[in-house]
């Protein structure tokens, strides 16, 4: 005896529905969901499309947020948009950055992306308000003697040591606020690490 | 006028049934215009259903106590003037008010088209017209409401609906039908309303979600949407000869219909990406399964059962009573849903922006931009443009502010899709629910 014509209804209905939700998953349907922040612990390459000062500013602001993402056990991503939205940021907060920002600075300047003081000496000078005989003069200097006597990675400690984070972060969305800020700790820097210097020389 | 009797008839059933719907692509257009919340809104497509679900029987029960052509004139005339309430409403408090009475005159259309229908075309093809009309409204409503709101406005999908229903007054009253005075001899028939229940909320996941998806959550226009869920109807249409060429028995025909529901809406919630393509399988199914489900069940729990207005009142109750279910199920989950959604997309968002191949002093400003955006768009699917679109970038920079901006509206979306995946598996459980209210059950036998 055969089986009534209607068995094959319910058999094309599961082929059809296996065959659709079948090729659904098959290109990735059950994880078309949105990016999943990474790891901040997990060091990632940082590349910026900015040269000399900001360019060097840039990467050492990203490794430094995962730095501190990764001592406040959160997300990049997430400290992102904490720092953005809440209105003062916390002082652990401040302190994982600080602290993200010297393990950024240690991190490339084992790697060698940390660019020689020479390299940036023209760059700076340009926007310092020193007058113009001792930009001359510095200028003139070779890059040896510059690079000798300013190490890129204990200018930035210093600089990082000083900076007033929170005032930073207040000024973020204002350009000319932040680079002034920066400005004055990196002359400031500058300043100390040269004394410094000289005193071990002494 | 006496050919046109019928078809008008038929007409009105299907406008009061695509009714329940056919606001569903219009609902975002109605909330700017009344200036009224999320919440608001939802009451214009639950008010309708609600009352309809409600109404249904009581006016099947007093339909046997009247003049049939009176009962259902003064139904439909009820129905045309609070469609035209509907269009002039200025408040979202009017037009939920309007969309009530609009609903009780449909119960009564209903119930009166029925035997009419029946007294102008005889008993089996009157049925059949009535319960074919109200499978077609169902899956027209929210095509025919996005593409009206697209080309015209939302109103329109109300003023069309004055001049047919006006036109269907005098066709009712030209109908001659007697009082039919039938004892009470049925019971309602629980098992096949359940089912149709059951499987009504699980299709309202599937037009109501749908559209929301393409609207809101992939940023697609009305008319867009439209005619991507046509899909339904006409997959709807198209299942009844395919079923003929298995001559299967009505329990099988419905239990292949609730399974291809399930299924559908299970493709639904697994999208591979925001493409409309991807859409179209799953819906097939579901417009399949709607067409094997909703008319055979509609027969079911009228076919046999005496006094006949009371048992469409049965099927017509059950029917939007299920779509409220469904409504009041899936909007709270999905609104949830599309709450949570935010951070995962927002931190996306973050991600993409903080690794942008732009200068610094640009991303700044783009993040800044994209920020006052989103504070300004809360509990809604942002729409990224406008912060793009203020943005003074270098000539240089703007190839990758465009690049940045598509992967941005992807990142949406794939946030949307995902908030949109749990109402879909629930909508497919409800299928899958109906399906089991057909195993049949074991009577204890007498020891």
């Amino acid at each position: 005896m055969s089986a009534p014509r209607w068995i094959a209804m319910p058999i094309a209905a599961l082929v059809l529905v296996c065959g659709v939700v079948g090729v659904q998953l098959a290109n990735g349907g059950g994880t078309y969901e949105p990016l999943r922040p990474a790891d901040p612990c997990v060091a990632r390459q940082v590349t910026s499309r900015a040269d000399g000062i900001d360019g060097l500013t840039e990467r050492l602001v990203l490794l430094g947020i995962d730095g501190a993402a990764c001592r406040l056990h959160v997300s990049r991503e997430a400290l992102t948009l904490e720092l953005a939205q809440a209105d003062e940021p916390t002082d652990a907060q401040i302190d994982a950055l600080r602290s993200g920002l010297h393990t950024a600075v240690r991190r490339m300047k084992a790697d060698g992306s940390l660019p020689p003081a020479s390299a940036l000496v023209d760059e700076a000078l340009e926007s310092s308000d020193l007058n113009d005989l001792l930009k001359t003069l510095i200028r003139a200097l070779p890059d040896s003697v510059i690079d000798s006597a300013l190490k890129t990675d204990d200018v930035l400690t210093r600089a990082i040591d000083d900076l007033d984070l929170r005032a930073l972060l207040a000024d973020v969305d204002d350009q000319q606020a932040l680079e002034k800020r920066v400005e004055v700790a990196v002359t400031g820097a500058v300043k100390d690490s040269l004394e410094a210097r000289v005193r071990d020389l002494a | 006028m006496r050919r046109a009797k019928a078809p008008l008839l038929i007409l009105t059933v299907a406008l009061v049934l695509a009714d329940s719907a056919v606001v569903t692509l219009a609902l975002p257009d109605i909330l700017r215009h009344l200036d009224a919340s999320v919440g608001q809104v939802a009451w214009v497509l639950i008010a309708y259903n609600l009352v309809l679900g409600l109404t249904a029987v009581p006016a099947a029960m007093a339909f046997t106590r009247a003049q049939p052509r009176i009962f259902s004139a003064a139904g439909i005339a009820v129905f045309a003037g609070s469609s035209a309430m509907c269009a002039v409403a200025g408040s979202i408090d009017v037009l939920i008010a309007a969309r009530c009475v609009q609903a009780v005159g449909g119960a009564l259309a209903l119930v009166g088209c029925l035997e009419l229908l029946v007294a102008q075309q005889g008993e089996r093809r009157g049925v059949t017209s009535w319960v074919t009309a109200g499978v077609v409204g169902t899956a027209l409503g929210p095509v025919a409401g996005g593409l009206l709101t697209q080309a015209i406005s939302w109103q329109a999908i109300f003023v069309v609906q004055v001049p047919i229903a006006v036109l269907a007054v005098p066709a009712a009253l030209a109908v001659r039908a007697l009082p039919t005075v039938v004892p009470d001899r049925h019971r309602p028939a629980t098992r096949a309303n359940l089912t149709l229940a059951l499987m009504s909320a699980a299709l309202t996941a599937a037009l109501f979600l749908l559209v929301l998806l393409l609207v809101q959550g992939w940023g697609r226009s009305p008319a867009t949407a439209a005619v991507t869920v046509s899909v339904v109807p006409v997959a709807a249409i198209a299942a009844r000869p395919l079923a003929r060429l298995f001559l299967p028995p009505a329990e099988v025909e419905i239990a292949v219909g609730c399974f291809l529901v399930a299924g559908g809406l299970l493709g639904l919630a697994l999208p591979p990406s925001a493409s409309l393509a991807w859409t179209i399988a799953p819906q097939a199914l579901v417009g399949l399964g709607l067409g094997l489900t909703v008319d055979r069940l509609t027969s079911a729990a009228m076919e046999m059962r005496l006094p006949r207005a009371h048992h469409a009142g049965w099927t017509i109750g059950a029917r939007h009573v299920g779509v409220v279910v469904g409504l009041a199920i899936l909007t709270p989950v999905f609104t949830a849903d599309l709450r949570d959604a935010q951070v995962p997309a927002q931190q996306a968002i973050t991600s993409l922006v903080l690794d942008a191949p732009l200068k610094p002093e640009d991303k700044i400003a783009v993040a800044e931009s994209l920020g006052n955006e989103l504070s300004g768009q809360r509990d809604q699917v942002p729409d990224l443009h406008s912060a793009f679109a203020t943005l003074r970038l270098d000539p240089g920079e703007r190839p990758a502010a465009a690049r940045l901006e598509r992967d941005l509206n992807a990142q949406v979306e794939r946030a949307a899709t995902r908030a949109f995946r749990d109402s879909f598996l629930i909508g497919a459980g409800l299928a899958l629910a109906a399906l089991l209210t057909l195993v049949p059950l074991r009577r204890r036998r007498p020891s």
